[in-house]
Order: C-alpha cells, then structure tokens, then sequence
C-alpha cells in the first residue's frame, strides 16, 4: 500500500515536470522532429543525467541496487522504435 | 514567498530545471520503490486487465499470460505500480496546468497544427487516435516507450488514450 502512495507522489511529480516543460504541446512534440526546437532533448538529456548521476553515486554508497531493466534484442528495440516514431509524429502527443 | 507561488504559476519552465525535478523523480522511484519509471507498460496491463474481462479466450496468449500455464507472461494483467504512477501523473499534468491556471478543454487549439492541418477538431482526433495506435503498437514491440527505455524520461504523451487525456488533461499549452 505504501508502495502506491510513492507511486501517487512520483507520478504528480512526473506530471508535474512534462507540463511545466511544455511537453504537452503539439508544437514542441512536432518541432522536436523537425529540428527546430530543442525542448524535448534538452529536458530528456537533463532528467537522464541527474538520474544517472545520482543512481550511481546512491549505489556507490550502498543504498539502492539497480532494478532488472528490459534485456536488448536489438531486432525489436528497432524495429518497435521506428514505429513508435511514425506513430508519434503522427499525433503529435 | 510571494516569489515561490509566481514561480510555481510560471506557465512554463526552463526545460532544464524541468528535467531535473524529472531527474530527481526518477532516482526516487529507485530508491523508496526499487522500481523504474516507465508509462507503456502500463496502458498494456489496463488493455490486458479489460480484454481478459471481455474476450479472456483473445487474450489468452502469450503477451498476457495462459491461465495456468508456466511461462511468464510478458505483461501482467493487474493494477500494479505503474498503474497508480499514471494516476499520478494525470493529477500531476492537471495540478501543474491549474497553478498555471491553464487548465482548459480544449479539443484543437494549437496553431502550427491547424495551418498545416486545418482547424476541424474531428481531424485532430482521427489523427490522434492513428498515430497513438501506431505509438502503442510500436512500444509494444520495442519494450517499452521513452521513459521506460531512457532510464525514466518522457512518455507517457504517446499512449493510446493519451490524446484524450490530453484534452481533458491540462494542456498548458499557450492560447496562441
């Protein structure tokens, strides 16, 4: 149960965060594709380093181990991600 | 004070000082949950949680798991973590638009789509609607959407009912 009750407080922050980045407009999803504004990646590569930063830095002192991630099978990672890419593109979310 | 509250009303942040609160969100689910941030996965259980319901004999496969059978299925019909972290991020996306006081229905109001597309609403949610199939699809395939395959980052507005949550959403999106 408590286990939910982060889940809940996560997820606003999670919310909270792709609003405020304006992650929920058409244009910033679709001009990201076509280069011309950088909004997605600058917000990505930033939450990727700060969490990378600190995951290893906590696993260093011990405090957490790295949860089981998804294994790569380089056929369907690709192949799944160009479509993802079509679809997303398309509707612009 | 004051300069809290009109910072926390700012209609948007640097994307910067926004993917560090991400940042840290993720490094907490790690840490108090064990657990990665990842939205895809989610929107699936949902499918497989109602299908079993409605056509357990279609849904009865190996993506959803055999009842009774040895392997593990590849994504757990059940209300599960990532589940309620949808929740969350619907009442997060919503929170942040109201502080913003954005928060608004809208149904087709950006205008990059409605010069290339037309100002029609029922095209923007046909295409929506594709494009989020092709979206759900895709991530089924691949594992995972952004979040859950970039150690925990973006998402979570390329699922299937996304589009809808977009309009019922928040949608800070600027008026013009």
């Amino acid at each position: 149960m408590s286990t939910f009750i982060i889940a809940i407080i996560l997820g606003i922050g999670f919310g909270f965060s792709l609003n405020k980045a304006g992650l929920t407009k058409y244009h910033k999803i679709a001009n990201q594709f076509r280069f011309t504004d950088m909004t997605i990646l600058k917000y990505m590569m930033t939450a990727i380093i700060v969490a990378m930063t600190g995951l290893y830095i906590f696993r260093g002192l011990g405090w957490v181990t790295f949860p089981t991630v998804p294994a790569t099978y380089i056929v369907g990672n690709l192949i799944g991600g160009l479509i993802f890419g079509v679809g997303m593109a398309l509707a612009g979310y | 004070m004051n300069r809290i509250k009109a910072f926390i009303s700012q209609e948007s942040w640097s994307p910067y000082l926004a993917g560090i609160l991400l940042g840290i969100v993720g490094l907490l689910a790690v840490l108090l949950a064990n657990t990665l941030l990842g939205a895809s996965g989610a929107f699936e259980s949902i499918a497989g949680l109602i299908g079993k319901k409605i056509a357990p004999s279609v849904f009865s496969n190996i993506y959803w798991g055999v009842e009774g059978g040895r392997a593990m299925p590849v994504i757990r019909p059940e209300i599960n973590w990532s589940v309620i972290l949808l929740v969350g991020i619907f009442f997060g996306g919503t929170l942040a638009a109201i502080s913003s006081r954005t928060f608004k229905f809208r149904f087709n109001d950006d205008t990059q789509w409605k010069r290339i597309f037309g100002p029609q609403p029922w095209k923007r949610w046909v295409l929506g609607f594709l494009g989020a199939v092709i979206v759900a699809y895709g991530s089924g395939i691949a594992g995972g959407c952004t979040s859950g395959l970039a150690i925990s980052v973006v998402c979570c507005l390329c699922q299937p009912l996304s589009y809808l949550w977009r309009d019922l959403w928040f949608l800070a999106s600027s008026p013009f």
